[in-house]
Protein backbone atom coordinates (compact mmCIF):
# COMPACT_ATOMS: atom_id res chain seq x y z
CA UNK A 1 0.00 0.00 0.00
CA UNK A 2 2.94 2.17 0.00
CA UNK A 3 2.66 3.06 -3.64
CA UNK A 4 -0.89 3.91 -3.26
CA UNK A 5 0.30 6.29 -0.18
CA UNK A 6 3.12 8.07 -2.59
CA UNK A 7 0.47 8.55 -5.54
CA UNK A 8 -2.11 10.17 -3.30
CA UNK A 9 1.12 12.48 -2.12
CA UNK A 10 1.82 12.81 -5.59
CA UNK A 11 -1.93 13.46 -6.41
CA UNK A 12 -2.36 16.36 -3.63
CA UNK A 13 1.08 17.52 -4.39
CA UNK A 14 0.12 18.69 -8.00
CA UNK A 15 -3.02 20.81 -6.27
CA UNK A 16 -0.63 22.07 -3.34
CA UNK A 17 2.19 24.24 -3.32
CA UNK A 18 3.28 23.50 -0.21
CA UNK A 19 3.88 20.16 0.46
CA UNK A 20 6.98 18.98 0.52
CA UNK A 21 8.27 15.52 0.64
CA UNK A 22 11.32 14.15 2.16
CA UNK A 23 12.91 11.02 2.19
CA UNK A 24 16.01 9.35 4.96
CA UNK A 25 17.25 7.88 1.95
CA UNK A 26 14.57 4.70 1.45
CA UNK A 27 11.83 4.14 -1.16
CA UNK A 28 14.00 2.96 -4.15
CA UNK A 29 11.34 3.20 -7.14
CA UNK A 30 9.18 4.91 -5.15
CA UNK A 31 10.27 8.22 -4.69
CA UNK A 32 12.14 8.96 -7.82
CA UNK A 33 8.84 9.94 -9.22
CA UNK A 34 8.09 12.63 -6.51
CA UNK A 35 11.84 13.67 -7.11
CA UNK A 36 10.88 14.37 -11.14
CA UNK A 37 7.92 15.80 -10.74
CA UNK A 38 8.51 18.17 -7.77
CA UNK A 39 12.13 18.83 -7.85
CA UNK A 40 11.91 21.62 -5.86
CA UNK A 41 9.39 20.02 -2.90
CA UNK A 42 11.43 16.88 -2.55
CA UNK A 43 14.44 16.24 -0.34
CA UNK A 44 16.32 13.20 0.33
CA UNK A 45 18.20 13.86 4.04
CA UNK A 46 20.41 11.01 3.70
CA UNK A 47 20.54 8.32 6.92
CA UNK A 48 20.21 10.90 9.07
CA UNK A 49 16.55 10.89 10.52
CA UNK A 50 16.91 13.29 13.20
CA UNK A 51 18.08 16.26 10.52
CA UNK A 52 14.54 14.77 8.62
CA UNK A 53 12.60 15.74 11.09
CA UNK A 54 14.44 19.49 12.37
CA UNK A 55 14.25 20.11 7.85
CA UNK A 56 10.66 19.11 7.92
CA UNK A 57 10.11 21.25 10.98
CA UNK A 58 11.84 24.00 9.36
CA UNK A 59 10.18 23.50 6.33
CA UNK A 60 6.83 24.22 8.49
CA UNK A 61 7.97 27.01 9.63
CA UNK A 62 7.46 28.64 6.22
CA UNK A 63 4.06 27.00 5.57
CA UNK A 64 4.98 23.91 4.17
CA UNK A 65 3.20 20.59 5.00
CA UNK A 66 5.89 18.11 5.05
CA UNK A 67 5.41 14.45 4.47
CA UNK A 68 8.51 12.22 5.62
CA UNK A 69 9.32 8.88 4.55
CA UNK A 70 11.17 6.16 6.19
CA UNK A 71 10.94 2.65 8.27
CA UNK A 72 8.60 2.77 10.71
CA UNK A 73 10.83 1.98 13.62
CA UNK A 74 13.48 4.49 12.54
CA UNK A 75 10.96 7.16 11.79
CA UNK A 76 10.23 7.32 15.11
CA UNK A 77 12.75 5.92 17.96
CA UNK A 78 15.77 7.48 15.61
CA UNK A 79 14.21 11.30 16.32
CA UNK A 80 12.24 10.82 19.51
CA UNK A 81 13.13 13.76 21.12
CA UNK A 82 12.80 15.83 17.16
CA UNK A 83 9.06 14.47 17.07
CA UNK A 84 8.20 15.40 20.73
CA UNK A 85 10.62 19.31 20.69
CA UNK A 86 10.07 20.21 17.12
CA UNK A 87 6.76 18.56 15.87
CA UNK A 88 4.44 18.29 18.82
CA UNK A 89 5.43 21.04 21.25
CA UNK A 90 5.41 23.41 17.47
CA UNK A 91 1.84 21.59 16.40
CA UNK A 92 3.68 21.25 13.19
CA UNK A 93 1.76 19.95 10.42
CA UNK A 94 4.22 17.14 9.67
CA UNK A 95 3.20 13.77 8.79
CA UNK A 96 5.31 10.86 9.34
CA UNK A 97 4.87 7.64 7.13
CA UNK A 98 6.62 4.70 8.17
CA UNK A 99 6.92 1.82 6.21
CA UNK A 100 6.53 -1.54 7.69
CA UNK A 101 5.05 -2.98 10.34
CA UNK A 102 4.86 -5.66 12.63
CA UNK A 103 6.83 -8.67 11.31
CA UNK A 104 6.72 -7.38 7.48
CA UNK A 105 10.30 -7.10 7.87
CA UNK A 106 10.57 -10.83 9.45
CA UNK A 107 13.95 -12.26 8.90
CA UNK A 108 15.99 -9.13 9.15
CA UNK A 109 16.06 -9.10 12.92
CA UNK A 110 14.66 -7.33 16.03
CA UNK A 111 16.37 -4.03 14.74
CA UNK A 112 13.79 -4.14 11.95
CA UNK A 113 10.60 -5.42 13.55
CA UNK A 114 8.14 -2.76 14.47
CA UNK A 115 6.26 -3.92 17.46
CA UNK A 116 6.91 -1.36 19.63
CA UNK A 117 6.98 1.89 17.00
CA UNK A 118 3.14 3.84 17.20
CA UNK A 119 2.64 2.92 21.20
CA UNK A 120 5.77 5.64 21.77
CA UNK A 121 3.82 7.90 20.38
CA UNK A 122 0.79 7.46 22.46
CA UNK A 123 3.02 9.68 25.17
CA UNK A 124 2.27 12.28 23.32
CA UNK A 125 -0.85 14.50 23.05
CA UNK A 126 -1.57 15.76 19.67
CA UNK A 127 -0.48 13.78 17.25
CA UNK A 128 -2.82 11.25 15.40
CA UNK A 129 -1.84 8.01 14.31
CA UNK A 130 -3.12 5.53 11.27
CA UNK A 131 -2.88 2.27 10.37
CA UNK A 132 -5.03 1.83 6.97
CA UNK A 133 -5.68 -1.41 6.64
CA UNK A 134 -6.80 -1.35 3.38
CA UNK A 135 -6.69 0.02 -0.87
CA UNK A 136 -9.90 1.83 -0.31
CA UNK A 137 -8.66 3.25 3.29
CA UNK A 138 -5.10 4.28 1.94
CA UNK A 139 -6.84 6.04 -1.18
CA UNK A 140 -8.51 8.40 1.60
CA UNK A 141 -5.77 9.11 3.81
CA UNK A 142 -3.49 11.81 2.86
CA UNK A 143 -6.69 14.26 1.82
CA UNK A 144 -8.25 13.58 5.36
CA UNK A 145 -4.47 14.54 7.17
CA UNK A 146 -4.08 17.34 4.85
CA UNK A 147 -6.87 18.93 6.25
CA UNK A 148 -6.95 17.82 9.75
CA UNK A 149 -3.74 20.62 9.68
CA UNK A 150 -1.46 18.33 12.60
CA UNK A 151 1.02 16.14 13.10
CA UNK A 152 0.28 12.65 12.40
CA UNK A 153 1.99 9.35 11.72
CA UNK A 154 0.77 6.55 9.18
CA UNK A 155 2.43 2.96 9.65
CA UNK A 156 2.06 0.76 6.21
CA UNK A 157 2.07 -2.55 6.38
CA UNK A 158 3.15 -4.43 3.51
CA UNK A 159 0.41 -5.82 1.38
CA UNK A 160 -2.24 -4.76 -1.01
CA UNK A 161 -5.21 -5.26 1.58
CA UNK A 162 -9.05 -5.34 -0.36
CA UNK A 163 -11.03 -5.56 3.14
CA UNK A 164 -12.84 -4.43 4.95
CA UNK A 165 -13.29 -1.98 2.03
CA UNK A 166 -14.09 1.03 3.75
CA UNK A 167 -12.89 4.63 4.20
CA UNK A 168 -14.54 4.70 8.07
CA UNK A 169 -12.14 5.51 10.40
CA UNK A 170 -13.36 2.08 12.84
CA UNK A 171 -15.06 -0.91 10.58
CA UNK A 172 -17.21 -3.41 11.81
CA UNK A 173 -17.89 -6.48 10.41
CA UNK A 174 -20.76 -7.70 11.75
CA UNK A 175 -20.73 -11.70 12.72
CA UNK A 176 -23.91 -13.46 13.45
CA UNK A 177 -24.19 -13.17 17.46
CA UNK A 178 -21.86 -10.89 20.11
CA UNK A 179 -19.82 -13.69 21.46
CA UNK A 180 -16.50 -12.85 20.55
CA UNK A 181 -15.10 -9.22 18.95
CA UNK A 182 -11.94 -9.76 17.77
CA UNK A 183 -10.22 -6.05 17.68
CA UNK A 184 -7.44 -5.51 15.19
CA UNK A 185 -5.85 -3.48 12.87
CA UNK A 186 -2.63 -3.75 10.64
CA UNK A 187 -1.54 -7.06 9.24
CA UNK A 188 -3.48 -9.25 11.90
CA UNK A 189 -6.40 -7.95 10.93
CA UNK A 190 -6.30 -10.22 7.34
CA UNK A 191 -5.63 -13.25 9.93
CA UNK A 192 -8.81 -11.98 11.79
CA UNK A 193 -10.83 -11.41 8.54
CA UNK A 194 -9.83 -15.36 7.65
CA UNK A 195 -11.24 -16.42 10.93
CA UNK A 196 -14.69 -15.01 10.56
CA UNK A 197 -14.60 -16.79 6.75
CA UNK A 198 -14.43 -19.80 8.13
CA UNK A 199 -16.72 -19.36 11.66
CA UNK A 200 -19.35 -16.35 10.91
CA UNK A 201 -20.29 -16.10 14.36
CA UNK A 202 -16.92 -14.07 14.47
CA UNK A 203 -17.00 -10.06 14.62
CA UNK A 204 -14.14 -8.03 13.61
CA UNK A 205 -13.33 -4.99 14.30
CA UNK A 206 -10.29 -2.98 12.80
CA UNK A 207 -9.28 0.37 12.94
CA UNK A 208 -7.93 1.85 10.34
CA UNK A 209 -7.46 5.10 12.65
CA UNK A 210 -5.85 4.20 16.16
CA UNK A 211 -5.34 7.91 17.73
CA UNK A 212 -7.44 9.49 18.24
CA UNK A 213 -10.22 7.17 18.64
CA UNK A 214 -13.31 8.15 17.13
CA UNK A 215 -15.39 6.92 19.60
CA UNK A 216 -18.55 7.53 17.90
CA UNK A 217 -20.53 3.99 18.65
CA UNK A 218 -17.18 2.71 19.95
CA UNK A 219 -18.69 1.95 23.60
CA UNK A 220 -21.95 0.61 22.75
CA UNK A 221 -20.09 -1.46 20.11
CA UNK A 222 -17.62 -2.82 22.73
CA UNK A 223 -20.41 -3.20 25.52
CA UNK A 224 -22.61 -5.74 23.13
CA UNK A 225 -19.72 -8.77 23.01
CA UNK A 226 -19.36 -10.82 25.44
CA UNK A 227 -15.67 -11.70 24.62
CA UNK A 228 -12.89 -9.02 23.38
CA UNK A 229 -9.87 -9.94 21.97
CA UNK A 230 -7.26 -7.54 20.43
CA UNK A 231 -4.82 -9.20 17.89
CA UNK A 232 -1.81 -6.56 17.07
CA UNK A 233 1.20 -7.00 15.96
CA UNK A 234 2.56 -4.56 18.72
CA UNK A 235 3.26 -4.41 22.60
CA UNK A 236 0.25 -4.75 24.20
CA UNK A 237 0.58 -2.48 27.18
CA UNK A 238 1.42 0.47 24.76
CA UNK A 239 -0.68 -0.61 22.13
CA UNK A 240 -4.30 -0.93 21.20
CA UNK A 241 -4.57 -3.41 24.01
CA UNK A 242 -3.86 -0.90 26.87
CA UNK A 243 -5.69 1.65 24.50
CA UNK A 244 -8.93 0.51 25.02
CA UNK A 245 -7.95 -0.68 28.46
CA UNK A 246 -8.26 2.97 29.48
CA UNK A 247 -11.50 3.67 27.05
CA UNK A 248 -13.24 0.28 28.97
CA UNK A 249 -12.21 1.51 31.99
CA UNK A 250 -13.14 5.48 31.73
CA UNK A 251 -16.64 4.22 29.74
CA UNK A 252 -17.47 1.43 32.93
CA UNK A 253 -17.27 -1.32 30.21
CA UNK A 254 -16.24 -4.00 32.43
CA UNK A 255 -15.87 -6.34 29.95
CA UNK A 256 -12.10 -9.05 29.94
CA UNK A 257 -10.27 -7.73 27.34
CA UNK A 258 -8.01 -10.61 26.25
CA UNK A 259 -4.32 -9.66 24.37
CA UNK A 260 -2.92 -11.36 21.82
CA UNK A 261 0.61 -9.79 20.99
CA UNK A 262 4.30 -9.66 20.51
CA UNK A 263 5.56 -10.04 23.98
CA UNK A 264 9.13 -9.32 23.59
CA UNK A 265 11.85 -9.36 21.04
CA UNK A 266 12.94 -12.48 19.48
CA UNK A 267 16.20 -13.35 18.18
CA UNK A 268 15.48 -16.70 15.90
CA UNK A 269 15.16 -15.59 12.02
CA UNK A 270 11.31 -16.09 10.90
CA UNK A 271 11.27 -16.27 7.15
CA UNK A 272 7.60 -14.01 6.87
CA UNK A 273 5.62 -13.33 8.97
CA UNK A 274 3.92 -15.67 9.29
CA UNK A 275 6.26 -17.15 11.50
CA UNK A 276 6.16 -14.50 14.68
CA UNK A 277 2.14 -14.69 14.30
CA UNK A 278 1.96 -18.01 14.46
CA UNK A 279 4.28 -17.37 17.54
CA UNK A 280 2.55 -15.28 19.17
CA UNK A 281 -0.74 -16.24 18.16
CA UNK A 282 -1.85 -14.06 15.90
CA UNK A 283 -2.45 -16.14 12.56
CA UNK A 284 -5.61 -17.46 11.54
CA UNK A 285 -5.11 -20.94 13.14
CA UNK A 286 -3.97 -20.10 16.30
CA UNK A 287 -6.60 -17.33 17.22
CA UNK A 288 -9.12 -20.02 16.08
CA UNK A 289 -7.53 -22.52 18.09
CA UNK A 290 -7.67 -20.30 21.06
CA UNK A 291 -11.77 -19.33 20.74
CA UNK B 1 23.62 50.92 17.60
CA UNK B 2 22.34 49.17 20.63
CA UNK B 3 24.53 49.20 23.59
CA UNK B 4 25.86 45.91 24.83
CA UNK B 5 26.33 47.42 28.57
CA UNK B 6 22.81 48.49 28.81
CA UNK B 7 22.03 44.91 27.87
CA UNK B 8 24.14 43.37 30.27
CA UNK B 9 22.66 45.47 32.83
CA UNK B 10 18.90 44.15 31.81
CA UNK B 11 20.31 40.65 32.22
CA UNK B 12 21.47 41.12 35.68
CA UNK B 13 18.41 42.28 36.40
CA UNK B 14 16.22 39.95 35.15
CA UNK B 15 18.23 36.89 36.38
CA UNK B 16 18.45 38.23 39.99
CA UNK B 17 14.56 38.75 39.96
CA UNK B 18 14.10 35.50 38.79
CA UNK B 19 16.92 33.72 40.78
CA UNK B 20 17.82 32.70 37.65
CA UNK B 21 20.89 30.54 36.25
CA UNK B 22 22.83 30.49 32.84
CA UNK B 23 24.42 33.82 33.96
CA UNK B 24 27.89 32.92 32.05
CA UNK B 25 26.05 31.78 29.18
CA UNK B 26 23.89 34.79 28.48
CA UNK B 27 26.91 37.24 28.87
CA UNK B 28 29.01 35.43 26.22
CA UNK B 29 26.95 36.44 23.32
CA UNK B 30 25.60 40.01 23.81
CA UNK B 31 27.54 41.28 21.04
CA UNK B 32 26.50 38.23 18.69
CA UNK B 33 22.83 38.65 19.16
CA UNK B 34 23.37 42.50 18.73
CA UNK B 35 24.95 41.60 15.70
CA UNK B 36 22.20 39.49 14.47
CA UNK B 37 19.02 41.07 14.83
CA UNK B 38 21.20 44.59 13.34
CA UNK B 39 21.52 41.90 9.89
CA UNK B 40 17.72 41.10 9.67
CA UNK B 41 14.97 43.35 9.35
CA UNK B 42 12.88 43.55 12.65
CA UNK B 43 9.87 44.81 11.13
CA UNK B 44 9.46 41.99 8.92
CA UNK B 45 9.96 39.34 12.21
CA UNK B 46 7.46 41.49 14.27
CA UNK B 47 4.67 41.28 11.39
CA UNK B 48 5.33 37.53 10.88
CA UNK B 49 5.99 38.08 6.78
CA UNK B 50 6.83 34.85 5.09
CA UNK B 51 10.04 35.78 3.12
CA UNK B 52 11.45 37.38 6.25
CA UNK B 53 14.73 36.64 7.10
CA UNK B 54 15.11 34.42 10.53
CA UNK B 55 16.92 33.95 13.53
CA UNK B 56 16.73 30.68 15.52
CA UNK B 57 18.61 30.77 19.12
CA UNK B 58 19.62 27.08 18.96
CA UNK B 59 21.61 27.76 22.54
CA UNK B 60 18.14 28.25 23.61
CA UNK B 61 19.16 28.72 27.42
CA UNK B 62 20.70 32.22 26.77
CA UNK B 63 16.81 33.14 26.95
CA UNK B 64 17.34 36.22 28.74
CA UNK B 65 20.32 37.60 26.57
CA UNK B 66 17.89 36.63 23.57
CA UNK B 67 14.56 38.09 25.07
CA UNK B 68 16.74 41.70 26.46
CA UNK B 69 18.33 42.19 23.11
CA UNK B 70 14.99 41.86 21.33
CA UNK B 71 13.52 44.52 23.80
CA UNK B 72 16.42 46.70 22.68
CA UNK B 73 15.58 46.17 19.25
CA UNK B 74 11.97 47.18 19.74
CA UNK B 75 10.46 43.54 19.18
CA UNK B 76 8.94 43.11 22.66
CA UNK B 77 8.09 45.71 25.14
CA UNK B 78 10.55 45.76 28.16
CA UNK B 79 7.85 45.64 30.85
CA UNK B 80 7.54 41.93 29.71
CA UNK B 81 10.92 41.18 30.51
CA UNK B 82 10.05 41.89 34.27
CA UNK B 83 7.77 38.88 34.08
CA UNK B 84 11.49 36.45 33.25
CA UNK B 85 10.39 33.18 35.20
CA UNK B 86 7.56 34.23 36.86
CA UNK B 87 3.98 32.11 37.29
CA UNK B 88 2.12 32.69 34.10
CA UNK B 89 4.58 34.31 31.92
CA UNK B 90 5.76 33.12 28.61
CA UNK B 91 9.48 33.89 28.90
CA UNK B 92 10.49 30.56 30.20
CA UNK B 93 14.21 30.02 30.80
CA UNK B 94 14.68 28.39 26.99
CA UNK B 95 13.52 30.34 24.13
CA UNK B 96 9.89 30.17 23.20
CA UNK B 97 8.28 30.52 20.30
CA UNK B 98 5.10 31.49 21.87
CA UNK B 99 6.90 35.17 21.91
CA UNK B 100 6.88 37.37 19.30
CA UNK B 101 10.35 37.17 17.48
CA UNK B 102 11.34 33.55 18.52
CA UNK B 103 11.30 31.33 15.71
CA UNK B 104 11.18 27.92 17.60
CA UNK B 105 11.23 26.77 20.91
CA UNK B 106 14.71 25.43 21.79
CA UNK B 107 16.29 24.32 25.21
CA UNK B 108 17.45 20.91 24.31
CA UNK B 109 20.46 21.27 22.19
CA UNK B 110 21.18 20.13 18.46
CA UNK B 111 17.27 21.08 17.39
CA UNK B 112 17.83 24.34 16.28
CA UNK B 113 20.32 24.46 13.56
CA UNK B 114 18.41 21.89 11.96
CA UNK B 115 15.52 24.19 11.86
CA UNK B 116 17.12 26.42 10.75
CA UNK B 117 18.72 24.41 7.38
CA UNK B 118 14.93 23.40 7.13
CA UNK B 119 14.14 27.59 7.02
CA UNK B 120 17.08 28.01 4.58
CA UNK B 121 16.21 25.26 2.28
CA UNK B 122 12.39 26.26 2.23
CA UNK B 123 13.35 29.75 1.35
CA UNK B 124 15.58 28.16 -1.50
CA UNK B 125 12.50 26.27 -2.50
CA UNK B 126 10.27 29.42 -2.64
CA UNK B 127 13.21 31.42 -5.12
CA UNK B 128 13.07 34.09 -1.66
CA UNK B 129 16.40 35.75 -2.61
CA UNK B 130 17.39 38.29 -0.37
CA UNK B 131 16.16 36.97 3.22
CA UNK B 132 18.90 35.15 5.26
CA UNK B 133 18.87 32.33 8.15
CA UNK B 134 20.97 32.52 10.88
CA UNK B 135 21.02 30.26 13.85
CA UNK B 136 23.47 30.27 17.13
CA UNK B 137 24.77 27.54 18.40
CA UNK B 138 26.89 26.89 21.21
CA UNK B 139 30.07 25.18 21.49
CA UNK B 140 29.72 22.49 23.72
CA UNK B 141 26.27 22.44 21.84
CA UNK B 142 28.00 21.02 18.04
CA UNK B 143 29.10 17.72 20.63
CA UNK B 144 25.85 16.74 19.37
CA UNK B 145 25.27 14.43 16.09
CA UNK B 146 22.55 16.22 14.69
CA UNK B 147 24.54 19.43 14.57
CA UNK B 148 26.54 17.67 11.92
CA UNK B 149 23.60 16.00 10.27
CA UNK B 150 22.65 19.54 9.48
CA UNK B 151 25.78 21.03 8.29
CA UNK B 152 26.57 17.86 6.04
CA UNK B 153 23.53 18.54 4.15
CA UNK B 154 23.26 22.36 4.06
CA UNK B 155 26.66 21.90 2.34
CA UNK B 156 25.46 19.31 -0.35
CA UNK B 157 22.32 21.43 -0.71
CA UNK B 158 24.72 24.26 -1.23
CA UNK B 159 22.46 26.60 1.27
CA UNK B 160 24.28 29.76 1.04
CA UNK B 161 21.34 31.88 2.49
CA UNK B 162 22.55 29.62 6.19
CA UNK B 163 25.18 31.24 8.94
CA UNK B 164 25.66 29.76 11.80
CA UNK B 165 27.25 31.69 14.43
CA UNK B 166 28.91 29.55 17.06
CA UNK B 167 29.17 30.60 20.97
CA UNK B 168 32.75 29.53 21.34
CA UNK B 169 32.82 30.53 24.76
CA UNK B 170 35.13 27.37 25.71
CA UNK B 171 33.52 26.28 28.77
CA UNK B 172 30.38 23.74 28.71
CA UNK B 173 28.79 22.99 32.26
CA UNK B 174 31.68 21.25 34.23
CA UNK B 175 34.87 21.98 32.61
CA UNK B 176 36.14 23.53 29.57
CA UNK B 177 34.84 22.21 26.57
CA UNK B 178 37.84 20.91 25.00
CA UNK B 179 38.42 18.68 28.12
CA UNK B 180 35.04 17.23 27.28
CA UNK B 181 35.59 16.49 23.95
CA UNK B 182 38.41 18.27 22.16
CA UNK B 183 37.48 19.55 18.41
CA UNK B 184 40.50 21.78 18.19
CA UNK B 185 41.13 23.87 16.10
CA UNK B 186 37.24 24.12 15.21
CA UNK B 187 38.69 25.75 11.67
CA UNK B 188 39.29 22.94 10.16
CA UNK B 189 36.68 20.94 11.10
CA UNK B 190 34.23 23.00 9.95
CA UNK B 191 36.07 23.27 6.92
CA UNK B 192 36.78 20.14 6.65
CA UNK B 193 32.94 19.22 6.33
CA UNK B 194 32.80 22.24 3.38
CA UNK B 195 31.76 25.22 4.88
CA UNK B 196 33.27 28.55 4.47
CA UNK B 197 34.33 29.62 8.03
CA UNK B 198 35.05 32.81 9.37
CA UNK B 199 37.03 33.27 12.82
CA UNK B 200 36.50 36.60 14.79
CA UNK B 201 36.60 38.02 18.28
CA UNK B 202 32.89 37.60 19.58
CA UNK B 203 32.92 40.72 21.54
CA UNK B 204 32.99 42.88 18.03
CA UNK B 205 29.93 43.53 16.64
CA UNK B 206 30.94 45.06 13.61
CA UNK B 207 33.52 42.23 12.82
CA UNK B 208 30.85 39.99 13.38
CA UNK B 209 28.50 42.21 10.95
CA UNK B 210 30.43 42.09 8.08
CA UNK B 211 31.28 37.90 7.97
CA UNK B 212 27.19 37.70 8.28
CA UNK B 213 27.07 40.09 5.27
CA UNK B 214 29.76 38.31 3.72
CA UNK B 215 28.08 34.88 3.94
CA UNK B 216 25.81 34.81 0.62
CA UNK B 217 28.92 35.69 -1.41
CA UNK B 218 29.73 31.84 -1.12
CA UNK B 219 27.93 29.04 -2.62
CA UNK B 220 28.07 27.12 0.75
CA UNK B 221 26.40 27.85 4.12
CA UNK B 222 29.12 29.72 6.34
CA UNK B 223 29.82 29.34 10.07
CA UNK B 224 30.95 31.81 12.14
CA UNK B 225 33.44 30.68 15.10
CA UNK B 226 32.88 33.88 17.83
CA UNK B 227 35.29 33.42 20.40
CA UNK B 228 33.99 34.36 23.72
CA UNK B 229 34.55 34.68 27.24
CA UNK B 230 31.62 33.22 29.50
CA UNK B 231 30.46 35.29 31.51
CA UNK B 232 31.72 38.68 29.45
CA UNK B 233 32.27 41.62 31.57
CA UNK B 234 30.61 40.47 34.79
CA UNK B 235 33.96 39.46 36.95
CA UNK B 236 34.00 37.13 39.22
CA UNK B 237 31.68 34.86 36.50
CA UNK B 238 34.52 35.14 33.74
CA UNK B 239 36.12 31.79 32.55
CA UNK B 240 34.32 30.35 35.72
CA UNK B 241 32.43 26.96 34.65
CA UNK B 242 30.46 27.06 37.81
CA UNK B 243 28.69 30.51 36.79
CA UNK B 244 26.16 28.36 34.15
CA UNK B 245 24.61 27.12 36.88
CA UNK B 246 24.89 29.97 39.81
CA UNK B 247 22.50 32.42 40.71
CA UNK B 248 23.32 35.83 41.90
CA UNK B 249 22.98 36.74 45.74
CA UNK B 250 22.01 40.38 46.05
CA UNK B 251 25.63 41.40 47.14
CA UNK B 252 27.17 39.95 43.70
CA UNK B 253 23.99 41.22 41.90
CA UNK B 254 25.40 44.96 43.35
CA UNK B 255 28.84 43.95 42.56
CA UNK B 256 28.19 43.29 38.98
CA UNK B 257 26.04 46.34 38.22
CA UNK B 258 28.40 49.00 39.84
CA UNK B 259 31.30 47.22 37.38
CA UNK B 260 29.22 47.80 34.35
CA UNK B 261 27.99 51.53 35.50
CA UNK B 262 31.93 52.01 36.09
CA UNK B 263 33.75 50.47 32.61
Amino acid sequence: MRNIIIESIISEMEKNENIFFLTADMGINLVEKVEEKFPKRFANVGIAEQNLIGVASGLANLGFIPFVYTISNFVIHRCYEQIRNDIILHNNPITLIGTSTGYDNAPLGPTHHSIDDWGALRNFPGIDIYCPGSISYAKSLIKKIIDNKKPAYIRIPKGEFIKPDSDQDIVLLEGNNKSTLLITYGSPAQECIKVQEKNVDISVLVFNKLVSLDITGLKETLAGYDRLIVVEDHFASSGLYGLLCEFCNSNLIYKQLTSFAPTYYNFQVGRSSSYFHKKFGLSSEEINGKL
Amino acid sequence: MVDPKKIRKTILQMLYKAGASHLGSNMSVIEMLVAMFSSVDCHKIISGSNDRSRIFISKGHCAAGTYATMAYFNIIPFELLETYHQDDSLLTGHVSHEVIGVEHSTGALGHGLNVAVGCALGLKSKNVQDAKVLVLCGDGEIQEGSIWEGLMFAVHKKLNNLCVLIDNNRISSITMTYDVIDLRPLRSRFEGFGLNVYEVDGHNISEIQDCINKATDFSVPTVIICNTVKGKDVPFAEWQPVWHYRSLTEALYNEAVTYLDNK
